[in-house]
Formats: C-alpha cells, sequence, structure tokens
C-alpha cells in the first residue's frame, strides 16, 4: 500500500525531528532546566514516537518507547525527581531509543538485546522508585495494540432507519434480542453526543422497536431545556452478545441511565432496586413511565446495576496520586454565560510560523533555472554592451534593474535550501557522551550558533568531519580527569562547538581546552615519517597544521576512536570537497581550536575570471592571496630548471597553468604574463601564472563530473556571459598533485 | 455535501493516517498542529467532527476541548479524542473537559471512520 | 387562526432552550409549528416539543407541527416519539 509506505517514511522522517528536539530538551534538563514544560517537551517527543510507532506494528520501538514515557509521566506528574541520576539515565535511553528507531527502519540491526534490556531495568527501577517493578505490566499495557472498545457489528443487516419505529416486533415474543433503558443525562448531551445518533446507532446493530416515555416530562415553563427527562425503551432484536450492545453507549456510559436486559426472558426492566412486583404488566409505555419515576427518585449518581463486562468502571478507582485533574464540571453546564477562556493557553506564544513541504527536486530545478537565468542575464548584458548603446539608454538602465532583480531571485532561491546546522549539531551530544565513555573522559559540550544557516548539501556533509574533528578533540585534545586535575584545570573537559557566518562564509568552530598540540611531538613525527625536511624552520602555526599532512597521525597509541589510518588528511579533504578550507590554532597547556570555513552554497562561487592560451578559466576567489606581475629581479630557476617567484620575502613556486593543463607545449615569458598568489587548504602557496586577468565576477557552477567527466585540475565549470565555458580551477590540485606529477621534487615547506 | 473533519495533532505521522482514513472514506478533513491552531482553525473553518490529540505543545487537547466547548459556535460539534491511553483516567479527563468519545491509537481505519459516523449528525 | 412558528433546520442543544422560550411566549394561544425546514431533530429539542404538546393540552389550546419535513418525521419516529398532531391520532397515520 502506497500511501501507507509513504506515512511510514514521513514517520521515520518526524522521528528523526523528534529525537532531535529529544536530544536538545534533555541537554536543557542536563543544564538544570528541570521546569515542566520542558519534562513534557520530552514526555511528547517520546510519546509521539510510541504513537506512531505502534500504527506501524514496530513491537521493539513501542516496547522501549512505552518505558520510557512510563519514567516520563512520574516526572511530569512530580511524582519522581528528575536528578542527575535520572537525566543521565534519560540521556542513554535516548541513545537506545534513537537505534531502536534506526533498527525498526532497517538502517541498523536490532538493537542488542542485552543494553536494551538493561536500560528498560534502569528505566523502570527509576519509575517504581527502587523496588522491583510489577511483574503484571503486560497485560493491561496501554500501547498493546488493542482494538478500540466498540465494534459496531457493520456485517449486521442494517436497520432501516426512517422506518424504524414502525417495525412491529412482539417484545413479548421470546425472540432472541436485549431490552434497552437508556435515559440520557443533561451532561451527555453536553459532550455533544445525541440521543437520536445512539438510537440509530443501535439501529445498525439489528431491527429495533424504540418507545420513549416522557411521563417525566414537566410542562414547559418549568423545563430545563438542557435537563435530560426522557427515558427510551429499546427492544433490538438481534442475535448479538451483550457486549455489542452496551459498546454502542461506549462513550456515554457515565453520563446516562442504562440497563440492558434480554428480551423474552425475566422482566428485569429497572435501574434500581425496585421491587419487580409493582409492575403492572401492562404495555411498554406505562412500564417505562413507571421506571423512569423510579429512575428519576434514586439518587442522580447511582451506578446501573447491570453486570458491566466492558470498559472498567468510568470513575476511576482512587488514583496512586491526585493528578492534577480539573474538577469535573458541574453535572449541567448551564448555557454558557460567558465564554470561559481556554484554561490552558500558554503564556504569549508566538505563532508557529507557516510552513509547506516541498519535494527537493523541485527546489533543485528552481534552482537550476534561476542559473541559467542569470546566465542568460549576463549574456545579454553583454550582447548590449557590444553593441554599442549609451549606457544611459533606457534598454542599459532596464538591463541593470534586471540585474538586480535577477541577482534576488538567486538568493531568494538559495536561501530555500538554507537551513539550520542545527540537524548536524544535535547529533554531536550523543557522539560527545559516547567517545567519552569509551576513554573515560569526562566532557561537556557546548554548542553554539545552531541557527547558523547553510545550503542543506553543506549542512549534510558536515557531520561526518564535525564527527571526526570532536572526536579527535577528546580522544587527543583533553586530557584524563586526573591530568586535567594535577594541571590545575577542573576534570571535566569542555569542547566547544559552534557555527558562524563570516564574510559570505560559513565558519564552523571546534575548540577543547585540553592539552594543546604538542609541537615538538608534532615536528619530530613529521621529520620521522619524512613530511618535512629536518632542517626546516617551521612557525608555530606551520607546525600545528603539519598535522594535516597525509599519514600523520599523533596519537601514540592508536585508539579505537579516531581509527587507525583515518587521520586529519581525511576531514581536510572533505572540507576540501566543499571548496572549504580548515585550520588550527593552539595553545599548549589550554587547548587547540580547529576552523573551518565553508562557502554558504554550492552552486555559487565568486572568481577571478583569467585567461591561459585561448582558454577563459575561473580561479576560486576565496583561494586567492594576491595577484602581481613577475618581475625579472623576482624570478629564479631552481636546478636551472622551475622557475620560482619571490613573494614576501620567501620563493614560491611559479606554475604555468596553461603549460599545466595541457594548453600549450611553450612555457609563456613569465613577466609577460600576470602571477597570482594561491594558498591552499593546507596553507600551501604558490603562484599560477596566467597571460592575462580579466575580471572577477559570480558564477554559477556546473558539474563537470555530471555532465562530462572528473577532469583533474578542474572542479566544475560555469558559462560565461558570452555564452563561453570556463573552467573552474581545482587550485589545490594544480598546486600539490599535479606538480608533483610532473616529475617535479616536492614541495616542501618552507623550502 | 461532504462532512468535514477537523483534525488536531503535532505528529504529522499521525496526520498524515487521519488524512488517509478520512479522505478514502469520504470526508473533507483539515488539520491543525496543535489545540491553540485547532481553536483557531475551527474558528476560521467549522467542522462537523473534531478529532484531537491529547499529549501537544502550546495547549494540549484537553485545553482544546474546553475551548471548544465554550464557543457557542461548536458546543454541540462532536470531538472524539485521540489517546494511546485506554486507562480511565484519561478518559474521564477528556469527558470532564467535554469530549464526544475517543478512539484508542494505534487505530485501524475502519475503526476511526466508524468512530467518526458513530458521532457525525 | 394561528400564527405559524418556523422552526429551524438544526434542533440540537444549541436550539432547545431558545426554542422553549418562543413556545412560552406563545403560551395559552393555538399554534401551528412549521417544520418543513427541519434537518436535524435531537433529544433535547425533542423534549421541549413534547413538553409543549403537554402543556398546550393542559391549557386546552391546540398545538400542530405541520408540515414536517421527511428527516423531521423520519427522526421523530426513530426517538419512538408519540403522534401529537390532533388529526394524526384520529386518522393514526404517520406523516
Amino acid at each position: 500500500m502506497d500511501a501507507f509506505e509513504a506515512i511510514k517514511a514521513t514517520f521515520f522522517q518526524e522521528c528523526d525531528e523528534l529525537l532531535a528536539d529529544l536530544e536538545s530538551k534533555l541537554m536543557l534538563l542536563e543544564q538544570g532546566q528541570t521546569d515542566l514544560e520542558t519534562i513534557n517537551a520530552v514526555f511528547r517527543a517520546v510519546h509521539s514516537v510510541k504513537g506512531g510507532a505502534g500504527a506501524f506494528g514496530l513491537e521493539a520501538l513501542v516496547r522501549f518507547a512505552h518505558v520510557f514515557e512510563t519514567l516520563m509521566d512520574e516526572l511530569r506528574g512530580g511524582r519522581k525527581p528528575c536528578d542527575t541520576v535520572t537525566i543521565k539515565t534519560l540521556l542513554r535511553a535516548s541513545d537506545v531509543l534513537a537505534d531502536h528507531i534506526q533498527a525498526a527502519q532497517g538502517l541498523a540491526p536490532p538493537v542488542d538485546e542485552e543494553r536494551s534490556a538493561g536500560l528498560v531495568h534502569e528505566l523502570e527501577l527509576l519509575t517504581h522508585g527502587g523496588e522491583a517493578p510489577p511483574v503484571v505490566e503486560e497485560d493491561e499495557d496501554d500501547f498493546g495494540f488493542t482494538p478500540m472498545a466498540f465494534d459496531a457489528a457493520l456485517d449486521e443487516p442494517l436497520a432501516d432507519l426512517g422506518g424504524s419505529g414502525e417495525i412491529e416486533v412482539a417484545a413479548s415474543e421470546a425472540q432472541t434480542g436485549w431490552r434497552v433503558l437508556f435515559k440520557p443525562h443533561s451532561r451527555m448531551y453536553g459532550s455533544a453526543n445525541e440521543a437520536g445518533l445512539l438510537l440509530r446507532e443501535l439501529g445498525r446493530v439489528g431491527p429495533t422497536t424504540v418507545s420513549v416515555d416522557a411521563e417525566n416530562l414537566p410542562t414547559l415553563d418549568i423545563l430545563v431545556a438542557e435537563e435530560g427527562y426522557l427515558t427510551w425503551t429499546i427492544d433490538l432484536t438481534a442475535e448479538v452478545d451483550e457486549k455489542v450492545v452496551r459498546e454502542v453507549f461506549d462513550f456515554v456510559e457515565a453520563d446516562c441511565d442504562l440497563t440492558v436486559s434480554p428480551l423474552g426472558g425475566a422482566p428485569a426492566l429497572e435501574f434500581e432496586e425496585e421491587p419487580p412486583a409493582v409492575l403492572p404488566a401492562s404495555d411498554d409505555l406505562d412500564v417505562a413511565a413507571l421506571l423512569a419515576k423510579a429512575a428519576g427518585a434514586a439518587p442522580p449518581e447511582a451506578p446501573a446495576p447491570a453486570p458491566a463486562p466492558v470498559a472498567a468502571a468510568p470513575e476511576p478507582a482512587p488514583a496512586p496520586a491526585p493528578a492534577p485533574v480539573p474538577p469535573p464540571v458541574a453535572a449541567a453546564p448551564a448555557p454558557t454565560t460567558a465564554p470561559v477562556p481556554p484554561a490552558q493557553v500558554a503564556a504569549p506564544v508566538a505563532p508557529a510560523p507557516v510552513t509547506i513541504r516541498v519535494d527537493l527536486d523541485r527546489v533543485d530545478r528552481l534552482i537550476n533555472v534561476v542559473g541559467e537565468l542569470v546566465i542568460q542575464q549576463a549574456m545579454l548584458s553583454q550582447r548590449v554592451l557590444e553593441s554599442g548603446l549609451a549606457r544611459s539608454s533606457g534598454i542599459a538602465l532596464g538591463l541593470e534593474d534586471l540585474e538586480l532583480l535577477t541577482r534576488e531571485i538567486q538568493d531568494s532561491v538559495m536561501a530555500i535550501r538554507a537551513q539550520p546546522v542545527k540537524s548536524v549539531f544535535q547529533r554531536m551530544p550523543r557522539l560527545v557522551r559516547e567517545v567519552a565513555d569509551m576513554v573515560s573522559k569526562q566532557v561537556r559540550l557546548v554548542t553554539a550558533g545552531e541557527d547558523t544557516e547553510v545550503d542543506k548539501t553543506v549542512v549534510e556533509r558536515l557531520a561526518e568531519p564535525i564527527t571526526h574533528m570532536l572526536r579527535n578533540a577528546i580522544d587527543h585534545g583533553l586530557e584524563t580527569p586526573e591530568d586535567r586535575v594535577a594541571a590545575g584545570k577542573p576534570a571535566e573537559g569542555t569542547v566547544r562547538l559552534a557555527a558562524l557566518h563570516r564574510s559570505g562564509r560559513i565558519v564552523i568552530e571546534i575548540s577543547d581546552d585540553g592539552r594543546g598540540i604538542n609541537r615538538e611531538r608534532v615536528k619530530k613525527i613529521a621529520i620521522d615519517k619524512g613530511l618535512i625536511a629536518p632542517e626546516a624552520a617551521l612557525t608555530d602555526e606551520q607546525i600545528d597544521n603539519l598535522i594535516f599532512l597525509p599519514g600523520f597521525s599523533t596519537a601514540a597509541v592508536v585508539s579505537d576512536i579516531s581509527g587507525r589510518g583515518v587521520g586529519m588528511d581525511v576531514v581536510k579533504r572533505s572540507i576540501q570537497a566543499l571548496g572549504g578550507r580548515i585550520s588550527i590554532s593552539s595553545v599548549p597547556g589550554k587547548g587547540s581550536t580547529f576552523t573551518l570555513s565553508l562557502p554558504l552554497t554550492l552552486a555559487v562561487l565568486d572568481g577571478m575570471v583569467v585567461s591561459a592560451a585561448d582558454q577563459i578559466l575561473i580561479a576560486p576567489l576565496p583561494a586567492i592571496v594576491e595577484s602581481l606581475t613577475p618581475q625579472e629581479s623576482d624570478l629564479h630557476y631552481v636546478g636551472g630548471v622551475d622557475p620560482v617567484i619571490r613573494f614576501r620575502e620567501r620563493f614560491l613556486p611559479l606554475i604555468d597553468v596553461a603549460m599545466t593543463m595541457g594548453f600549450r607545449d611553450t612555457p609563456v615569458v613569465p613577466n609577460e604574463g600576470v602571477a597570482v598568489v594561491v594558498e591552499t587548504e593546507g596553507g600551501q602557496q604558490a603562484a599560477l601564472l596566467f597571460d592575462a586577468i580579466q575580471g572577477q565576477r559570480q558564477v554559477v557552477i556546473k558539474s563537470l563530473e555530471t555532465n562530462y567527466q572528473q577532469v583533474e585540475g578542474v572542479a566544475a565549470a560555469t558559462i560565461l556571459g558570452d555564452g563561453r565555458v570556463a573552467l573552474i580551477l581545482d587550485v589545490d590540485v594544480l598546486v600539490t598533485d599535479m606538480r608533483r606529477k610532473s616529475g617535479r621534487p616536492d614541495f616542501k615547506l618552507a623550502s | 455535501m461532504k462532512k468535514t473533519v477537523l483534525t488536531v495533532d503535532d505528529s504529522r505521522t499521525m496526520r498524515d493516517m487521519l488524512l488517509m482514513a478520512l479522505e478514502d472514506a469520504g470526508y473533507h478533513v483539515i488539520q491543525a498542529v496543535d489545540g491553540i491552531d485547532g481553536l483557531e482553525t475551527l474558528a476560521a473553518n467549522g467542522a462537523d467532527v473534531v478529532i484531537t490529540d491529547i499529549n501537544m505543545p502550546r495547549m494540549d487537547g484537553f485545553g482544546f476541548i474546553e475551548g471548544m466547548r465554550a464557543d457557542p459556535n461548536h458546543r454541540t460539534t462532536p470531538c472524539l479524542v485521540l489517546t494511546t491511553e485506554s486507562d480511565a483516567e484519561k478518559k474521564a479527563r477528556a469527558r470532564a473537559a467535554g469530549a464526544t468519545g475517543w478512539i484508542v491509537k494505534p487505530f485501524d481505519p475502519a475503526k476511526l471512520v466508524d468512530a467518526v459516523r458513530r458521532v457525525a449528525a | 387562526m394561528t400564527d405559524a412558528i418556523v422552526l429551524a433546520p438544526v434542533l440540537d442543544m444549541n436550539a432547545a432552550e431558545p426554542l422553549k422560550a418562543e413556545l412560552l411566549a406563545r403560551r395559552g394561544q393555538a399554534i401551528t409549528l412549521d417544520a418543513s425546514n427541519v434537518e436535524r431533530l435531537g433529544g433535547l429539542c425533542l423534549q421541549v416539543l413534547l413538553s409543549a404538546h403537554k402543556t398546550w393540552a393542559a391549557d386546552g389550546a391546540d398545538l400542530t407541527i405541520e408540515p414536517r419535513s421527511e428527516g423531521f418525521s423520519e427522526q421523530w419516529a426513530a426517538f419512538g416519539a408519540p403522534e401529537i398532531n390532533a388529526q394524526d391520532l384520529i386518522e393514526g397515520t404517520l406523516a
């Protein structure tokens, strides 16, 4: 069933949101914000998971959620304290709940039985306050797949409603069926139940004969319009269980007098213990009238004497603890005099923002088309310019407006894809807990800037590098509690994860208050591994950044956490793949800060338009440090072959892009071209030699991989205003890999 | 004329399920995400039958029903409460607030539709 | 001759009190209730009508419900309510 599957998909999507919400609310609890609203929010999240899981028959999930929810219910009822021990357990329970959800989705193997059962036990201990939990839990579980309490027999022939009054069935005949006496109270009408509808429903069970007794009805002047005076006698001729008959009145049982007795049996026809002998055996109406009289005289609260094997007594038995139940409204909700203010309207709440859900494909299509629009607009502008129209002409002015508008459309469309990084940040507390447990360190995670928005694709791809860096910070950055105390720091280390916008990019900072980078050791390892020359004189910053080199691992003991072979170089590469850069700063004894900087979107790029041979290329602006015209005096040739250029008292390799890319075979004379100093994500600098710089512009990125194939040294392509295709350079590959391939000796830092 | 059912539930999953079941049964469905939204939607659109969840942010199901019953236009509109709890206390509270009946979750579509039919005039 | 009171289409709980008031205002006069627009008849309004019938009978005045919509007649019968129009009782027919 497609629709069903679709809803199931929605459910799991919603579970993700609920889990995120759960996590953040639990964090608040952990921070001491144990107010009722927060506890309630946790309850609701678990409750919703359970509700949905029940609908899809995800039993393991339902069971776990139920135990979780039961404890939350105790907490919100104030029956159990929301103390540190409890909160820690809740946090771990939320992790197991998440695992159950994963398993239910088929994304993970079933949750380890022992682990789940262990937490269930812990939750139950907390719920039942140290005593052994009652063993009987199972059968009266309210989460069970209990069918609804009513089951109108749809298979039964439906009585003709209109004519039901006319169906003549001699009640005296020993026919199988039931005689129902029914007297609605005012409260029944007050809850929008209607006597007529109940009669109609009874008519669906089988043929009925209905009579009404109006004996108790006062004259109009003293009649209370919303009081119940009438009593109905309904003879139902249908071979059904008494249960089926009672189920029709399931909703109103507490708000009416009701007896159900077998038809044709002993005339046990009373609401109350009225001696049957009093009843004259005359026609139904008179009997009913007498009965009604008796009923009227009886105390209104008197329960129906008939055995009620169905639903439990509606009056709650002495509740375990008086829950905050509003006192039942007076029996007769008199015609409302003044509108009662809704009781539970929370203090001023901001209206929920109106949202719609849109398929991502549609958004991407829109973004694509807008990209084309930007290109078309640029082409049009260029044509107009070339045609020699005066700048002040109406057309040129109109085009300028169009350009502004186009840019605005583009920004707005990009904003549709923008999402807060919250979704990624919220996954981290759990990770931190697990890693901290594994390495036996005490860690507090502080997050900031969760609402910072960035393109959806970027958000999704942030999770992995952040995960890795957090692990790294806990595993390598923080000291053991003992070491920390010895160093005069609190035993609990702090890891901070923050996001912010800075000059058109998103910056993610991961900092710890640990030991900082041991530069001596880092340098030694780098030398030992042949990553740098032993005599290299490096600045502190350069040493710190050595950890990003491939094959570098600082941990003397490679732990399970950071994993063997997955070093910071992998992180760096995945960040670079997003057009980002990563850097580190560290203060010995005080801690380290990793800073990631990423473009807000992967769809547009600010670039410098340059030419090399006959090609137009785009150099990503963020990688560019400076551009200069090479002077003869600044040029040197290493070994007489490889050109280097002096830049700020250092020599940088000078890369002839046209040659490297294979656009031509002879090198350009350096001082006839333009050198653009670029910096790779790893901090390496080099100068790229082009023929000329044509300008700077924002370009729409078109993937080469989807349209053609990956080309080394080329990150993507774009279409220029004049319709020409321009390649966007992959500066990092150009500076590091391609140079290496061309057989030149590896570039050593600060050579 | 199609009857209109207003569903009030903070869970998208549950709203979708209700929508599917009720539309299949020929009802017109309008939705709200919590009690406050529910009262506003009801005031703006009216409904022949209302189905509401109990546990919701901002305003829960009890508050919603009380608010609804305080409005002369909707004091006679049938309102079914969705609840996973089949315990008497919840039902009694819902009834005290003015609920017409209840639907125990998880429900199957036939039972849901049956419950709606039972209370719909 | 009597003035007809036109009954509202929906005679639910909300309609009971106003209906009672409207009828009481005519107490002592013979009245005809026009039920041709009635779509829905609830238990509380049924009470008001039956009580009015009783009251008018005690006062010795006529109270007739006529004409009646099909829905009204059907629901009246489904309630098992007795016929109250004098001529109907004589003729022994349902509307």
